[in-house]
């Protein structure tokens, strides 16, 4: 049970900040947290998000498309290498979006008050993978992280795991847009003209294990093989997808009535689907672009499903020595509300909120929290302090709120395995990630904190070994990184 | 003393894994050094060491072969980009075993990612790596060059890890800070705060390099010293790519070059520990024979190691060659793996730490059928 509210509201968000009115009746507050909306940033007027830096899909896209037919141009001009690689990099630049997602990811979870919410989109966004790259899906990322996961948090997870099986960045992590059916006219005449063309099983293969049913379910090869012919014409390449629309588009493989901003919420190319029936896990599935959403459907609803999700939350919020009592609760909420997530997300906090289980956090959980609860300016536009300043620098972004998710281990935008980051402990305590939450501890203090590592000590409810560790440390800069360390705010 | 490897070598095999106690060493300490590199994603090894003397490959294959792979004896070839290693062949430093795997034929990167590295039949059943478990065995220290531990030598005593950070405006943290931090944590972090301590002993901020060409030149450095660690695991990333993954050049032909570069880096750095070395890869599963659609190979089952060292007597290309006529083929699409993995992870560590195979196969892979593939590596 947390009596303490100051550690409850890191056990399931980011924490009060020292600004903050802390709430009376914290039941009051925890309803306040499960109805927040994805938007709830910088309601004080502190770390208000420009409404400019905010992407559409079609405008991420249009901004690759605008920045690679630049970069082909220089590259086919006769001019020096130099200058070459100078435009290049200009048009990059011009261009960027990944790095203002980035900045926003720190901005929104260090002034936000919908940390509850912003939480829930980390465990998904996890949950449902797609690493970076140096190929442009980077362009891409932030629009599945903040307007698909986000926007799609309370409703039925059918719906989530539709958005997300069908958005650009999932279809072309997993190699779906190379995938096209054994018997499509596409790999035909692919096959014609002496090129390869056919089934890839990527998404398939994981769509079962990683993002519903998972190997408990004991399916077949043949059953992923299906499932693999009833996503094959999904998803354009990202890195050419502008081009790709409008060369489908005159080939007459897309209609002429079909809008660029229509055809990226249902990128289906009928000629490269699989005709004919398919059967998945006993069910039969006819051709054509419905089939994907019954699927979608049928694992949303599998049991297997609700028992692999249930677990995968509570160890995220509860811990990895959450007891199977725990787990059941929420799995049972999941069969009763049938796959609800306002309800899921629900339970999960309040199970969460009488556990005696504590959980490791991620670096970024970890450290966002810090930030927030010694009032640090990590992330600041009016001192920089050691911050990051202005979102951006001469016009253009800043990389540093990049770099750092990149030097602790844990950035959504880094290229990685489908299977996530660790949920557990071990695999975040070897010397090189200790060194690392050291080192952010101290950059931390130099970004101007309000509050001391005793008054941290106090709030929190530190035990005494960790107050005397503070006190016995010579200067308040390693008081304070000694409390920022310790094993409390560490675990939660 | 009767000298227990070359007892047991005198008796028919049969008996050789029965009946008899097992001791600890079975000779003076051998002093070599293993270093892991686990190619993840599943590396093509039909691409990596094509059975060119197989005329079912190219039924199967139309892309994917190199044009012109070296030659290594009538039925194997290497793809153009081993050129270290290819030399290191020629001077009986390297060996390779084919139609090999670890025994999981589910085709998951990670179960296999997570039988690769545990050694057992069952994916996630212990949270202890085969090598962290010989390492225990032998009594020895390992360093991953990582920013993690991975999971293959957790149940070492004793392991630390090598990826220097590079946080603007940070230096190392000081020692009597570390001392107050450890203080007030439990005693399950202690090693970690042990081994930090010992990393800034060691001082030296100034390297921030951590690709794997970098990572391995420091690995060798470390390893050369008398006191340094005994076990080395870097990782290469990015095998799992499934189109256009390339045949003479690509994407997987270039992690080739970089993988024969750690190899040449490797013996580079070791300078004289090299002869007491053996470097080997792992991976969690081979890719299917056939390309799929997108000029690339799905996850398969059998694939290819590659080892090399100077404790190789004599260069080998090991392999019991299942053949790749549909007929010949695991569930009519992978490479057979003939060859558990196992016995050649078993096989090295018994010439770098001189335990007996009985005692591998026993307590760190807990499967007696192993079988003991020593003379057919090292020569």
């Amino acid at each position: 049970m947390y009596e303490n509210k100051f550690q409850w509201a890191r056990k399931i968000g980011f924490g009060f900040r020292p600004k903050d009115i802390i709430p009376e009746n914290i039941d009051q507050w925890n309803k306040e947290q499960l109805n927040s909306d994805n938007q709830d940033i910088g309601l004080n007027g502190e770390g208000v998000w420009p409404e400019s830096y905010n992407f559409s899909l079609e405008e991420r896209l249009n901004r690759l498309h605008t920045f690679m037919t630049k970069k082909e141009k220089y590259e086919s001009d006769k001019i020096a290498p130099d200058e070459k690689n100078k435009l290049v990099r200009i048009a990059r630049d011009e261009n960027r979006v990944h790095l203002y997602d980035v900045y926003k990811y720190w901005n929104n979870a260090i002034y936000g008050r919908n940390t509850f919410h912003q939480r829930l989109v980390h465990f998904w966004a996890n949950h449902f993978t797609v690493g970076g790259s140096n190929n442009f899906r980077n362009y891409i990322i932030g629009d599945l992280i903040y307007n698909t996961i986000g926007e799609n948090l309370d409703g039925p997870f059918t719906d989530l795991l539709q958005k997300v099986t069908l958005h650009p960045g999932m279809l072309d992590y997993l190699d779906n847009v190379f995938s096209s059916g054994e018997n499509s006219n596409f790999t035909k005449t692919m096959r014609e003209e002496g090129k390869t063309a056919g089934l890839n099983d990527n998404l398939s293969r994981e769509l079962l294990e990683l993002h519903t049913v998972s190997t408990a379910k004991e399916y077949s090869e043949k059953d992923i093989k299906n499932v693999a012919k009833i996503l094959a014409g999904w998803g354009l390449i990202v890195s050419n997808y502008t081009r790709e629309f409008n060369q489908e588009k005159s080939n007459g493989n897309i209609k002429k009535n079909i809008r660029f901003e229509d055809f990226i919420k249902k990128p289906y190319l009928k000629d490269r689907s699989e005709p004919g029936k398919k059967n998945v896990l006993g069910k039969s599935f006819s051709s054509g672009p419905g089939s994907i959403y019954k699927l979608i459907k049928m694992l949303a609803e599998d049991d297997h499903t609700a028992q692999h999700l249930s677990r995968k939350l509570a160890i995220h919020f509860i811990g990895e020595n959450v007891s199977k009592q725990e787990i059941n609760e929420i799995y049972q909420t999941w069969k009763a509300s049938n796959g609800d997530l306002a309800e899921v997300h629900r339970i999960t906090l309040e199970v969460s909120q009488k556990t005696n289980v504590k959980k490791f956090l991620w670096p970024t959980t970890w450290m966002f929290q810090c930030v927030r609860l010694s009032g640090a300016k990590f992330i600041s536009d009016k001192n920089r302090n050691n911050g990051f300043g202005e979102i951006q620098n001469n016009g253009l972004p800043k990389y540093e709120p990049l770099g750092i998710l990149d030097e602790i281990g844990h950035n959504f935008w880094s290229s990685r395995q489908p299977d996530g980051y660790s949920e557990k402990k071990q695999d975040w305590v070897s010397t090189e990630h200790f060194d690392r939450r050291i080192r952010i501890a101290s950059r931390i203090y130099g970004a101007n904190p309000s509050m001391s590592g005793e008054e941290i000590a106090e709030i929190y409810g530190f035990s005494d070994r960790t107050k005397m560790s503070i006190s016995t440390a010579k200067t308040s800069k390693d008081k304070f990184i000694v409390a920022l360390c310790s094993p409390e705010l560490m675990e939660v | 003393m009767i000298n227990r490897r070359h007892f047991l070598k005198a008796m028919p095999p049969a008996l050789a894994l029965s009946g008899y106690p097992v001791h600890g060493f079975t000779k003076d300490a051998i002093d070599g050094r293993i270093i892991v590199i686990m190619l993840q994603g599943g590396m093509d090894g039909l691409l990596a060491v094509p059975p060119i003397g197989d005329d079912d490959l190219f039924k199967q294959r139309k892309a994917l072969v190199a044009a012109n792979p070296l030659k290594l004896n009538p039925l194997f070839g290497i793809h153009p980009n081993f050129k270290n290693f290819s030399r290191l062949l020629k001077i009986n430093e390297a060996s390779i075993v084919h139609a090999s795997s670890f025994p999981y034929t589910g085709r998951s990167h990670f179960e296999g990612q997570n039988i690769s590295q545990i050694g057992l039949r069952k994916p996630f059943s212990v949270d202890t790596g085969w090598l962290g478990r010989a390492m225990d065995v032998a009594k020895i220290t390992g360093k991953a060059m990582s920013l993690d531990a991975p999971l293959l030598i957790r149940g070492a005593m004793e392991f630390d890890n090598f990826y220097p950070a590079s946080i603007s405006n940070t230096s190392k943290p000081k020692n009597d800070l570390l001392n107050l931090i450890k203080n007030s944590h439990d005693e399950d972090m202690m090693k970690t705060f042990e081994k930090l301590n010992q990393s800034l002993m060691q001082g030296s901020d100034e390297l921030r390099a951590r690709d794997p060409l970098s990572l391995a030149a420091k690995a060798g450095e470390a390893m050369r010293h008398n006191d340094g660690p005994r076990v080395a695991v870097l990782t290469i990333p990015e095998f799992d790519d499934h189109s256009s993954i390339g045949s003479t050049t690509g994407h997987h032909p270039d992690l080739f070059t970089l993988l024969d570069s750690v190899f040449g880096q490797l013996k580079e750095s070791l300078k004289e520990t090299w002869k007491d070395s053996i470097v080997l890869t792992t991976t969690e599963f081979g890719r299917t024979v056939q390309e799929n659609g997108s000029e690339g190979t799905d996850h398969g089952y059998g694939s290819v190691g590659l080892l090399a060292g100077g404790l190789i007597k004599k260069s080998s290309v090991v392999a019991n060659w299942p053949g790749l006529s549909n007929k010949a083929l695991f569930e009519k699409r992978d490479l057979y793996a003939t060859i558990d993995y196992r016995s050649v992870c078993a096989a090295c560590i018994e010439a770098a730490f001189g335990l007996d195979h009985g005692l591998i196969i026993d307590k760190v892979f807990q499967d007696k059928n192993i079988k003991r593939t020593y003379h057919h590596i090292f020569g």
